[in-house]
């Protein structure tokens, strides 16, 4: 083949497999939109019994376990925050993770926030998320971080102070375990419900935790914390303002000119309270303060 | 080792290498580092534990890959080549031979799982931990891993004295998988309690290799030590093991018949 026609023929190839590969591209998008529906369905464990997935794992069960657990952080992260999201596979995910590496503490740790967060940032699932840790105090003993987490998903998901207190306690026992965990359990079981034992709950998380998210998230929680606790304080101050004024304050410059309080009251974002007209404060609207649920119901600032 | 099986011990070794065997490190290497960079970001604090599992699993399989494929090729390939024959015409025995051949190829794993090693430890210096006191239970995994891999040697060795490189490597699976399952075939004997059921499968139990004795992969990822006893009896386990094994396959290579 003379130069000219070889370098046509390169050239002719180049463009040709190009466009093989353009049109390969084109069809497997259209098959992607089309199979989409099977792709969702394939999120089907196709094996859920754990005994038997260890057994299959022909003695690879470690690695096995974590793919599991990187399948269950991917399948949490995949719908987290996403509303009418369902975390159906999340409990058996986590449950092979474990049986295949009962010393998986991460994945019993981690894997009891995933399941106890109310929807949509969790499954919402307390029970499930107790069990979990309970099969991980179990199977390590030595793991006092797991007693803590059982007392404080008791705490702040089911109010069982009586059973909170009891873990801390049982964590406290391990000659590892830190000294603040004895103190919470007294605590506990003495001013359980109470707005100062719940910022102590989640102050020590905080202080522990080594996770950048969880700590965030402990962050998040005491700042709700402050901000109720401020609440609960300006709806007081706004009962003795109406029993002198016969009217709720319209605002909290109102309390401040009545000398009640001294300056105007910010919450940890720095916004100043508001007054609905039924006197109750609230948030300001600009603010980017959360009280979860847990916060408003049972607790108290002097329990 | 006698004068007469350490060369063909070498020259077995040589092979392996000629054959581009230890290839599969740069794939175990890219594997590696792979690994190290994507598990991080898909996981949550496992990062040193997948490291560390990935790892000793690699080497595991790699391992058990190489040892059953090359070992059931030792004497068939020999006679294959008609390369055997001029070989035992010289004054070496056949068990020299076959101990020859068996050692050769436990140093192609052997020098194959070192470098993995140097691997793995790489990829764990790369996650950013220190190395630490109960990291030495890396190196035993490691070490039992190496005692597994003789044994499987030993089997495949064994097969491949009596029978073809394909029935050889279903027989070497086969027994290895039923190793690996040996305590549950126990248990359900013992879950049956049929007292002739529970009886075979309690000699099926003790007349196979058990590969579960080897395995301590999940316990050198949370750095638990090994205790030094379980060392000695897994290291006594897997010799008494090859001794036998070794034995039965110079019994049957010396009376067969290669013309």
């Amino acid at each position: 083949m003379r130069p000219a026609s070889q370098t046509r023929a390169v050239g002719i190839a180049i463009v040709g497999v190009s466009l093989l590969f353009a049109a390969i591209r084109f069809l497997q998008m259209q098959i992607d939109a089309k199979t989409r529906t099977v792709e969702q369905q394939k999120e089907e464990l196709l094996l859920r019994s754990p005994s038997a997935v260890k057994r299959m794992s022909l003695g690879y069960n470690a690695l096995l376990a974590d793919i599991y657990w990187t399948r269950a952080v991917q399948y949490y992260g995949n719908r987290v925050g996403t509303p009418d999201a369902t975390f159906e596979l999340l409990w058996p995910l986590l449950d092979i993770a474990t049986t295949l590496d009962p010393k998986l503490v991460i994945a019993y740790r981690f894997g009891a926030i995933f399941l106890s967060e109310p929807g949509p940032a969790g499954a919402g699932r307390s029970d499930l998320a107790i069990e979990l840790v309970k099969r991980g105090i179990a199977e390590n003993p030595d793991q006092w971080n797991l007693n803590s987490d059982l007392g404080f998903l008791y705490y702040w998901r089911l109010q069982d102070f009586q059973s909170s207190a009891a873990a801390y306690l049982e964590g406290s026992k391990n000659p590892k375990a830190p000294s603040w965990l004895k103190m919470m359990a007294a605590r506990v079981a003495e001013k359980g419900g109470s707005l100062e034992t719940s910022a102590m709950i989640w102050s020590e998380l905080r202080n522990s935790t080594q996770d950048p998210i969880v700590r965030e998230r402990a962050t998040q929680m005491l700042r709700g914390l402050k901000a109720q606790e401020d609440e609960m304080h300006l709806d007081d101050l706004a009962d003795q303002y109406k029993k002198r004024s016969a009217h709720y304050p319209a605002s909290t410059g109102e309390l401040r000119d009545a000398g009640l309080i001294n300056g105007i009251p910010v919450d940890p974002d720095g916004y100043p309270y508001v007054f609905g007209p039924d006197g109750k404060s609230r948030l300001n609207p600009q603010s980017t303060i959360v009280i979860p649920k847990e916060l408003r119901t049972p607790l108290s600032p002097s329990n | 080792m006698s004068a007469t099986t350490a060369p063909v011990a070498i020259n077995t070794f040589r092979e392996a290498v000629r054959d581009r065997v230890l290839y599969n490190l740069i794939f175990f290497a890219l594997m590696m580092i792979g690994a190290a960079i994507i598990v991080g970001q898909i996981s949550i604090g496992i990062e040193r534990l997948v490291i560390i599992n990935l790892g000793l699993s690699a080497i595991s399989i790699f391992g058990l890959v190489m040892a059953v494929f090359i070992g059931v090729g030792l004497v068939s390939k020999e006679i294959e080549k008609r390369t055997l024959y001029s070989l035992l015409a010289k004054p070496i025995r056949r068990w020299e031979f076959l101990v020859g051949k068996y050692a050769g190829l436990l140093l192609t794993l052997v020098v194959n799982t070192s470098f993995m090693t140097i691997a793995l430890a790489a990829a764990l210096f790369y996650v950013g931990r220190p190395f630490v006191r109960s990291d030495s239970s890396i190196l035993v995994a490691i070490y039992f891993i190496l005692l597994e891999l003789a044994l499987v040697t030993a089997l495949a060795l064994f097969f491949s004295c009596f029978s073809s490189p394909t029935l050889s490597t279903l027989f070497t699976l086969g027994i290895y998988i039923t190793g690996v399952f040996a305590s549950d075939m126990r248990d359900v004997g013992e879950l049956t309690g049929n007292p002739s059921l529970n009886a075979v499968t309690r000699v099926i139990y003790y007349l196979v290799p058990n590969f579960h004795n080897f395995n301590a992969i999940a316990a050198a990822g949370h750095g638990e030590s090994i205790p030094l006893s379980l060392v000695g009896q897994n290291t006594l386990y897997a010799v008494l093991y090859v001794t036998l094994l070794l034995l039965a396959a110079s019994a049957v290579f010396s009376k067969r018949n290669l013309k």
